[in-house]
């Protein structure tokens, strides 16, 4: 597939809104109306510092219904492995930034009767789109949302345009079972969660408890959580180039850094784009794309979270 | 059991319990359904087993049957009122099994869908005749219990050919006329869906 | 861009629908070769291609009034030709918008669309008609948002809801298909809204397709193109109105097959919609009788090898039985079986 226009996006407010958190509002460079997006969308933005090139996808906590913003949420997380630390040290109000079109994997389910959200921290940002359409529809909506105590009054102030018997914060101060959040819900509720890699699989591996049917779970996880690991080298057959992988980068942002620009998207092993064939070596695979038949077959891997397993590996790129 | 030759043509499974279920409701369109089934003896998942009698005068109600809390119902219309202000109270984790004809089978699916059950939440078992509910296609009539591979349509009187093409909303084949290009240019008429 | 319209013409009764000389040398030949078989052909809807019909987003021409005509007439006489299951609300403003956005862009002497917020103000020329509105508020249409456009374009439409890892047709305007009914097959998975297709399931075309349109991004949309043959320039070949069209096909012999046949060339295209998720299908319909076909070199003599060679089950599927015979005898004296260039384009300037 071809590889999508670009949007040219200027930032027309940035703030913090805790210690680690930045809120931040982007507008068309040119002032022309900025793609329409639905609840759960996500936006990538390419990022430079110095010769380090970031591309980082964020959840579109809001859009202006004239299309004349995005709103997005990014936490500061330390160590920075790029791309955070650069928006809280210097994004501010006029810089432009590079972004591809939107894309959406994680979008509601249009025939559930009632939506349960469960989110941790950040994890709010895509529960804030949805929050904004579901109130235009039908069905039934409650948001779970665990948080820092510390950061309470944060996440309070960013919940209240909701109703408040749709909404339930819950500090970490206080004790509470997620499994009491996950019972007795009529047959058409569907389950959404979104946080940190290990409160997801406590929240989903409870729901599988509980009998939920893996048809009404949806949950989304952004970069991070899979990146890391030993470093190796990649060889580029067709670009004739070996490419290091450092520990604390991902094969695809080790292949960019090396000038080649392979197709990708969610950067996260959802969405297949960056799919790509081994020629010789093996591949430790953390995707959540590829069948466990083709994970066997070691044949292609997705580059934006799978690395080598051992030293080296040849890529047909 | 019935064999698809084109992909809208459902596939039915044997009977069985899954095991991921919080509770199994089992609807059959006959009281032997049963019968001869892996049900197991001691199970704490709940069950329940409600079953058409088609008798106006058996005993309407719940009972014990085979160790199975079993409720009885006078016809499927019976049954299918009462399961729909049963799903309207049901919550997650409950499991519905259908068993009996295609037209009892996909009128249980459509109460399913209704209250939001998707398809990995129902089972069903194909059980008795093979007749088909066909939809004709150009006056949107339904015939019930269609044997032979031309129908008469209930509403047009068109012979309709009864295509492979399954409908799991209208829960019936399409049902196309079959001599429409050349008047009376009918193949021979025989039983194939016994 | 500036489209010179055919308003009288007819699909139906009297059958007045012709090709201008620039209609036929526009018109989507579908055979890149010598052999026709099922295949993934999927390719980016990009504005450029072998004829100027992949110009636009949704290729306007001579026949839209015409056929914007046609359609208002099938669904007077079937109102359930235009249906969308109630949840997908958002994929209709999503279609709504998609096609008033590129019909102001790419044909802004027919079409304008003026936004102030969610006040909408759309203006159509051709048909003379002028509605302002509110984007979201359904009230504020004369028909839900989905038809309100769709009655406004060339060519069918269905909306694809995302979910269970795939894709399931919950909508559409269908009045000018290829024998397949929206009121029967709403609401099917991708794979059972194909059953009827011989050969390519079995070739794992669809399941390649389904594993790529569940990665189809917004504004990366793709087109491919079907074809088949219809006797008569009839827009409405419905299973519906099957003993209306039917008859038709015996009515073709070795005199008149060269007017009465017709070639018809779907031009689908697929997008990603943003607000809804769903994907937007559409299925352009070009016709063009044999007659007029023949007048390019080129594609006479391709058209008779593919007729020539094509697979029985194809034929059958097709409909096609009745006279493909009558078309071959027709086109062969014109082919000399010399090779001919690569690509479906028409390489001749005029007719």
């Amino acid at each position: 597939m071809n590889e999508a226009r670009t949007l040219t996006l200027r930032v027309q407010k940035a703030e913090l809104i805790s210690p680690s958190l930045k809120h931040v509002v982007l507008e068309s460079a040119d002032r022309s109306p900025l793609p329409s997006v639905g609840a759960g969308s996500h936006i990538r933005l390419s990022l430079r510092e110095n010769n380090k090139k970031f591309r980082n996808a964020y959840s579109i906590a809001a859009a202006a219904g004239d299309r004349s913003s995005y709103e997005i949420i990014v936490r500061r997380v330390e160590p920075s492995r790029g791309g955070s630390a650069f928006i809280h040290n210097t994004i501010d109000a006029g810089q432009t930034i590079e972004a591809s079109y939107p894309g959406n994997l994680f979008p509601p389910s249009f025939t559930a009767q009632k939506h349960l959200l469960i989110s941790a921290g950040i994890g709010i940002t895509p529960f804030l789109s949805y929050l904004s359409y579901l109130r235009q529809t039908r069905a039934e909506v409650r948001l779970h949302h665990f948080c820092r105590l510390d950061e309470l009054e944060t996440f309070r102030r960013l919940l209240l345009p909701f109703s408040a018997g749709e909404v339930h914060l819950h500090p970490n101060s206080t004790r509470i079972d997620v499994a009491n959040l996950l019972q007795s819900h009529p047959l058409g509720t569907h389950l959404y969660v979104c946080g940190p890699e290990k409160f997801m699989e406590t929240v989903l591996g409870a729901a599988k408890t509980l009998h939920w049917p893996g048809s009404k779970l949806h949950s989304e996880s952004f970069g991070g959580a899979h990146a890391g690991g030993a470093p190796f080298v990649a060889v580029l057959a067709r670009s004739g180039i070996e490419v290091k992988v450092g520990e604390d980068q991902t094969l695809l942002e080790a292949i960019e850094a090396a000038g080649v620009e392979p197709p990708s998207l969610c950067r996260g092993g959802a969405c297949g784009q960056c799919l790509t064939e081994i020629i010789d070596g093996i591949p430790e695979h953390r995707d959540h794309y590829l069948s466990p038949e083709e994970h066997k077959a070691g044949r292609a891997m997705m580059i934006c979270v799978s690395r080598a397993k051992g030293n080296r590996i040849t890529l047909d790129l | 059991m019935l064999t698809p030759t084109i992909p809208s043509r459902p596939r039915y499974s044997p009977f069985a319990l899954v095991p991921e279920a919080r509770a199994h409701l089992i609807v059959a369109e006959r009281s032997d359904a049963l019968e001869n089934q892996p049900i197991p003896a001691i199970d704490p998942t709940p069950l329940e087993f409600w079953a058409v009698s088609g008798d106006c005068r058996a005993p309407v109600g719940d009972s014990i049957l085979n160790g199975v809390h079993t409720s009885h119902f006078r016809s499927t219309f019976h049954l299918l009122s009462r399961l729909s202000y049963r799903l309207a109270i049901e919550t997650i984790g409950l499991h519905l099994y259908a068993i009996g004809t295609e037209p009892f089978i996909w009128d249980v699916v459509k109460l399913a869908k209704q209250f939001g059950m998707n398809s990995d939440e129902y089972h069903l078992t194909h059980r008795g005749s093979e007749k088909r509910r066909v939809y004709c296609i150009h006056c949107k009539t339904m015939t019930d219990d269609v044997t032979n591979n031309i129908a008469i349509c209930a509403g047009c009187g068109a012979s309709l050919l009864v295509r492979d093409h399954f409908s799991k909303r209208l829960a019936a084949f399409m049902g196309v006329q079959v001599d429409a290009e050349v008047a009376g240019e009918v193949p021979a008429i025989e039983e194939v869906y016994p | 861009m500036n489209v010179a319209f055919k308003p009288s013409e007819t699909f139906r009764d009297d059958f007045t629908y012709r090709n201008s000389d620039d209609g036929i040398l526009r018109f989507p030949f579908p055979f890149a070769e010598d052999k026709y078989m099922y295949s993934v052909n999927i390719e980016p809807h990009v504005p450029s291609g072998p004829s100027p019909a992949y110009e636009h987003t949704f290729d306007v021409d001579e026949h839209y009034i015409a056929e914007c005509r046609e359609r208002a007439i099938v669904l007077e006489q079937d109102p359930s030709r235009c249906k969308v299951l109630p949840h997908m609300m958002a994929a209709q403003w999503d279609t709504l918008e998609l096609i008033m956005e590129s019909l102001a862009r790419d044909y802004p002497r027919h079409f304008s669309l003026e936004r102030d917020g969610a006040q909408w103000s759309w203006i159509n020329r051709p048909l003379g008609i002028e509605q302002t509105f509110t984007f979201g508020d359904a009230s504020t249409l004369p028909f839900e948002p989905f038809e309100y456009i769709t009655r406004q374009a060339q060519g069918d439409f269905t909306l694809q809801d995302q979910r269970e890892n795939n894709l399931f047709v919950d909508g559409g305007m269908v009045t000018t298909q290829a024998d397949w009914s929206l009121e029967f097959d709403i609401g099917m998975t991708f794979h059972e809204w194909h059953a009827p297709v011989p050969l390519a399931h079995q070739i794992g075309v669809f399941d390649r397709a389904l594993k790529f349109l569940l990665r189809l991004q917004q504004e990366q949309p793709v087109r491919r193109l079907n074809w088949t043959m219809t006797v008569n320039p009839r827009l409405d070949t419905s299973p519906e109105n099957y003993p209306a069209w039917g008859p038709d096909r015996a009515t073709v012999d070795q005199e008149n097959v060269a007017q009465k046949v017709h070639l018809r060339v779907e031009l689908q295209t697929l997008f990603r919609l943003p607000r809804s998720n769903a994907i937007l299908f559409g299925v352009r319909c070009y016709l063009a009788s044999v007659e007029e076909l023949a007048r390019v070199t080129k594609w006479r003599k391709r058209l008779h090898r593919v007729l020539r060679d094509l697979p029985e089950e194809l034929e059958g599927y097709k409909g096609l039985n009745r006279y493909r015979g009558m078309v071959i005898n027709y086109l062969a004296p014109f082919d000399d079986g010399a090779p001919l260039s690569k690509g479906p384009q028409p390489d001749q300037a005029s007719v």
